[in-house]
């Protein structure tokens, strides 16, 4: 973790114009999106966002929802989504959402603790809101960064430029230590085993997102050990049973 | 080592020959291992078992909380070692007097459960078609809202009909139900008796064979006193019922005290491979084993006279008439151990005292297993070991008030949960619950489950599986469990429990010979604000009552969950004056006896002075004030009140043993009352008279799984995940086959496809085949699909199964062959019963296949209720019995409940 906070460049230091409030802005504006889409199941109002006043804007950054996700009945639509986001990140089986889980393979190790560290120090508490929610879930990680780009874009507004520092060596540090060596290669992962186009739209605009992210704050030589971590497939071992003995127990 | 250079100054030592060197270095060490030399300030980490535990990272010390183990049934005492919140280690509680300190393989790696990725985190509703895997996740809240929307259905439409027997649609199936009370609470708060144990997939048989001689349901031997132990049918190093505890004292006796271990088992087990002396029977013959050695005993006048003539009640002359056909020539015909041993084996176990027997599945789990049990026990009672120091002795449990007001039980007895066909099988008869659903004898509305995978641990499992997708018979299915099991994927909602390190529950279990309470309690808070199930119980009531209407509620008016568990342990005389339940919470266990010494294990006192045992249990005075009013009968039983309490024997007065006598019965009248033979006989069974070309297909655990639920486990899954066909050399060859091929056991119900593992340790008539693999479901490293389907499944990026599973064979599970066979005594699966053919496999056979027929199972269910008490193939068996064949008692529902 740390060799990669070594990489990161020093061009993020944040610059108080108009533009780059904006873009903090807007930044924080779509980890918020995602972060709600993957967070929960998706709920009345932000589908309602989605299929109006988002509908265009997110076209026009790529991510085209199909014409099934605005033709469907809401709460068919919302009943569908809910069945696929269960079975893709809660249940059994699932794509784990939880840092945890993809970097020990059990649930509620460090990576919960270091997350919930970075909220504390950023002024938040983390409070589940059902059974089996972990501080380490992408969805909250990405909402954190959400926070934090808002935290920035707002204290660029005010011209406290300490804090809005702050708030981007907050976000520069959680984006390359918490999320950077995992998510946007897990979130590969997820949209292959999405069955519904809807979240393997999400996924797909996230990791999108999130090297887009990572890239504006790592050099060459610190993406490319990303991308190498990120790349860490399974063992595909080859499922022939008959091959091996049965002695030996 | 080269001669040593040292300087060569004056008075500095000179050259060290080697032989000095050795000499010198060899005293050194003698000194040092009695003087301790070296230094007082190193010591191995972690080194005493109960001790501090310290973070390797920080140095902190880590908190210690105690518990009881649920890995497996045993309910050894535990401590969990938690640093920041999490479970970091898992070791023996040193003050619980039956396990010492010791934990098994299962026990050690329980912590895996709860961080588990593939556990059940939260409620699941299905949106699918059952079985499909389709859910939706909801709240707790919704959860138990909904659940006691479809339980308040049925309570309104048994009050709107006033039928109280619709209540009885309310079923609640566990396989292992440790919660002290809580489940009957709630099925009779709500008006059921539906309740359906798994004991007759266990070891029911065994159970029904001992409570009618003497009371309690199983033997707690005093291995580590003993002299002389005779073993039937029981992995006890590994497996059997207590296990640890059992274990640890079989080799304190074997090892320790110079004990003879004989064992009999169809399989070289690991007890067998321990034992002196170690025989193969064909599978269902312990019991004519047992009667010839009882044979030997009576007939050369090696019993205890005494003994059978005041604590029995059967007379030497008797017995020695009833054994007379049980000669060892017509046992080593039946079994095929040789007449002379077993001459021998009775001999040596008559005469050298203490000596013990110990009897677990192999005899039990037949037809007819409850004589065998019964055969075994007597070998005990003969030779007047019960209850004597290094003998055959009572188990030792200690009861636990329930919390009050207590819901009465259900007014109307429930068919499903007592099948009246098998009066005997004080444990029920669970296996025939879905046969009698299809049959339409029972209709259930909710159906509810615990700890419990019928589809994938019951014989013929496939026919549970039949049962659990038809929506027509079991409407709405709700599972308890934490993981994906084979059962649970089948239900419509799931309401995850947590796992055993998480929650609250009361113990007792007799597994040694000090009797002792212990608790669960969470030792950490439940994973990710998991709800355990007692709350369950107690959101559910509360909802299916809002109002106090139903006059249940009052029932779980418990502010919370350690309410409920201080009404349970603050009103118990002596733990209350130490402390109650919070005594427990700090201790686990209750009364402390002393401390295991570290030299002998044995329990000590301050002093340092053995803390022994307590025996002759049954020879204990009845109190001055019960024997005021009371009666004594002509044949010395004391009753009062119409209930016998002791016996009077000479002139002293005793409480005897758990009989309508007070007295050992080895003569069971209940038995004959239901045609049966009273006394313990040998009954040649159907697989006895197998064609050549069939084998007795037995099964067997391991000692690093349960059944079912350990098979997610991480590290116990590496040490063992599949489970080749254990066949004899002979065997094999007349069949070609070699080690490792592909084979195809077929029986009646149909065949799975698996391979051959040759060993000369098994009977050359028998295979053999482990439980706990082949899993379809409980989570990706049991079904291993991360082999199969890597795109879909290994995504969920455990590292630990993406890179560290070594293996690519989960195994086969014999289940779905296995015939439905019950004893109609006990009431017991006769799991070793099934013919089996064994082949190579057959082109286009593929490694896991498995093909069954449900038709053919439910035949098996008509041919088994042939054998029962009202069956047409009883009378044929029992010719022997004097009794009014056309008279004997009618079927009937068990009255007021269970």
């Amino acid at each position: 973790m740390q060799t990669h906070h070594q990489t990161a460049t020093q061009s993020s230091r944040p610059v108080a114009s108009d533009e780059t409030i904006e873009e903090r802005a807007a930044l924080s504006g779509l980890y918020k999106l995602i972060a709600r889409c993957l967070e929960e199941e998706l709920d009345r109002e932000t589908l309602r966002l989605l299929r109006g006043a988002l509908r265009e804007p997110l076209s026009a950054a790529g991510w085209t929802l199909d014409a099934d996700f605005f033709a469907t009945a809401e709460d068919t639509l919302l009943e569908v989504l809910a069945e696929e986001y269960t079975g893709l990140l809660v249940a059994p089986g699932c794509v784990n959402p939880h840092a945890s889980v993809f970097e020990t393979g059990a649930l509620f190790r460090e990576p919960c603790d270091r997350a919930a560290a970075a909220y504390r120090e950023a002024g938040f508490d983390y409070r589940r809101r059902l059974s089996g929610e972990f501080p380490d879930h992408i969805g909250t990680l990405l909402g954190f960064l959400g926070h934090l780009a808002e935290a920035e874009a707002e204290a660029l507004r005010r011209g406290d430029t300490e804090a809005a520092e702050q708030a981007r060596q907050r976000y520069d540090r959680f984006l390359l230590e918490q999320l950077g060596p995992w998510a946007p290669g897990w979130c590969q992962r997820a949209a292959r085993a999405a069955l519904h186009p809807f979240y393997r739209q999400v996924l797909q605009f996230t990791e999108q997102l999130l090297w887009q992210a990572l890239a504006e704050i790592t050099d060459r030589r610190g993406l490319k050990e990303l991308l190498a971590k990120n790349r860490r497939e399974p063992q595909k071992l080859d499922y022939n049973a008959d091959f091996r003995k049965a002695s030996g127990l | 080592m080269s001669d040593l250079a040292t300087r060569n100054t004056e008075g500095d030592i000179g050259r060290l020959s080697r032989r000095d060197f050795i000499k010198l270095g060899a005293a050194v060490g003698a000194a040092a291992g009695t003087l301790s030399l070296g230094s007082r300030r190193l010591m191995a980490m972690e080194q005493e078992l109960g001790g501090d535990d310290i973070s390797a990272v920080t140095g902190a010390q880590r908190q210690s909380v105690p518990y009881t183990c649920l890995a497996c049934n045993i309910e050894d005492g535990g401590v969990a070692f938690v640093e920041n919140g999490r479970i970091v280690k898992l070791e023996g509680n040193m003050d619980h007097p039956n396990t010492r300190g010791k934990l098994c393989a299962k026990g050690n790696s329980g912590f895996l459960h709860v961080y588990d990725p593939d556990r059940i985190m939260t409620p699941l509703l299905r949106t699918g078609k059952r079985g499909e895997g389709k859910w939706k996740r909801i709240s707790y809240d919704e959860a138990t809202s909904l659940l006691a929307k479809k339980l308040r259905e049925v309570i309104d439409r048994a009050q709107s009909e006033g039928d109280e027997a619709i209540l009885n649609e309310i079923v609640f199936k566990w396989g292992r139900n440790r919660t002290g009370g809580a489940v009957h609470r709630f099925m009779h708060a709500l008006g059921s008796n539906t309740m359906i144990n798994h004991t007759n997939i266990c070891e029911s048989s065994k159970k029904v064979g001992l409570e009618p001689s003497w009371g309690p349901d199983i033997e707690s031997c005093d291995w580590a006193n003993t002299k002389y132990i005779i073993n039937f049918g029981s992995n006890v190093l590994e497996t059997a019922y207590f296990m640890n505890p059992n274990a640890q004292r079989l080799v304190d006796g074997v090892v320790g005290n110079k004990a003879k271990l004989v064992s009999f088992d169809v399989r070289l087990s690991n007890t067998s491979g321990f034992a002196d002396e170690a025989y193969f029977p064909y599978p269902g013959t312990d019991g004519v084993i047992a009667l010839a050695m009882a044979h030997v005993i009576m007939n050369e006048g090696l019993y205890d006279a005494a003994f059978i003539r005041d604590w029995t009640n059967v007379t030497a002359e008797q017995l020695i008439a009833h054994l007379k056909p049980y000669t060892p020539e017509f046992a080593e015909q039946e079994s095929t151990v040789p007449a002379r041993d077993i001459r021998r084996i009775a001999r040596e176990f008559a005469t050298t005292k203490p000596a013990t027997t110990f009897s677990y599945r192999g005899p039990a789990k037949h037809v007819y297993g409850a004589y065998q049990e019964a055969a075994i026990h007597m070998l005990n009672v003969i030779t007047g070991n019960v209850e004597k120091k290094g003998g055959y002795c009572l188990p030792r449990g200690m009861d636990w008030p329930q919390p009050q007001p207590e819901p009465p039980k259900g007014k109307t007895a429930s068919l499903l949960a007592a099948p009246p066909l098998y009066p005997l099988a004080s444990h029920h008869v669970s296996t025939h619950v879905p046969y009698m659903i299809m049959k339409g004898e029972a209709k259930v509305s909710v159906w509810m489950h615990l700890y419990d995978n019928p589809v994938y641990t019951y014989p013929s499992s496939h026919v549970w599986a039949h049962l659990f997708k038809d929506e027509a018979l079991l409407p709405f299915v709700v599972s308890f469990s934490p993981y994906m099991s084979e059962t649970t994927e089948l239900a419509d909602l799931i309401i995850p429990d947590v796992t055993y390190l998480e929650r609250h529950d009361p113990e007792s279990m007799p597994s040694g010979l000090y009797p002792c309470l212990s608790i669960r309690q969470p030792v950490v808070k439940p994973l990710g604000g998991t709800q355990e199930f007692r709350q369950t119980l107690i959101d559910v009531i509360k909802k299916v009552d809002p109002d106090g209407s139903l006059g249940i509620q009052q029932y779980f008016a418990f502010n919370s969950v350690e309410d409920w568990m201080r009404a349970h342990f603050d009103a118990i005389p002596g733990l209350k004056d130490e402390g109650g339940w919070d005594l427990m919470k700090r201790k686990g266990v209750w009364p402390i006896y002393g401390q295991v010494d570290k030299t002998t294990a044995k329990l000590v006192d301050k002093n340092g002075n053995e803390v022994e045992p307590e025996y002759g249990l049954y020879k204990k005075p009845v109190p001055a004030a019960d024997l005021e009013g009371a009666e004594v009968g002509e044949d010395g039983t004391i009753r009062k009140d119409g209930k016998a309490i002791g016996v009077r024997i000479g002139d002293q007065s005793y409480v005897g043993f758990g009989t309508p006598s007070r007295r050992i019965e080895l003569y069971k009248q209940s038995f004959k009352d239901y045609g049966f033979n009273p006394l313990p006989v040998y009954k040649r069974l159907p697989s006895r008279d197998k064609r050549s070309d069939e084998l007795v297909l037995t099964t067997f655990k391991v000692n690093v799984h349960t059944q079912s639920r350990t098979a997610s486990i991480k590290y116990l899954a590496e040490l063992y995940h599949k489970n080749p066909v254990w066949i004899n050399p002979k065997t094999a060859a007349a069949r070609g086959i070699a080690d490792g091929d592909l084979i195809r056991v077929t029986s009646d119900v149909g065949h799975i496809v698996t391979r051959a593992h040759i060993t000369e340790g098994i009977h050359p008539d028998v295979v053999a085949v482990s439980t706990a693999c082949g899993h379809s479901a409980y989570g990706r490293l049991s079904q291993l699909k991360q082999k199969e389907a890597a795109e879909e499944w290994a995504q969920g990026g455990d590292p630990d199964i993406t890179h560290n599973v070594w293996w690519d064979d989960k195994g086969v599970h014999p289940n779905p062959i296995i015939r439905l066979s019950v004893d109609p005594i006990g009431g017991s699966q006769g799991w070793y019963d099934t013919l089996v053919r064994v082949n190579k496999a057959e082109p286009g056979d593929h490694y896991g296949d498995v093909e069954t027929s449900v038709e053919v199972s439910i035949k098996d269910y008509e041919q088994t209720l042939r054998l029962a008490y009202t069956g047409d193939l009883h009378r044929i068996n029992h010719k022997e019995v004097d009794i009014d064949w056309d008279h004997l008692p009618q079927p009937a529902l068990h009255a007021g409940g269970h």
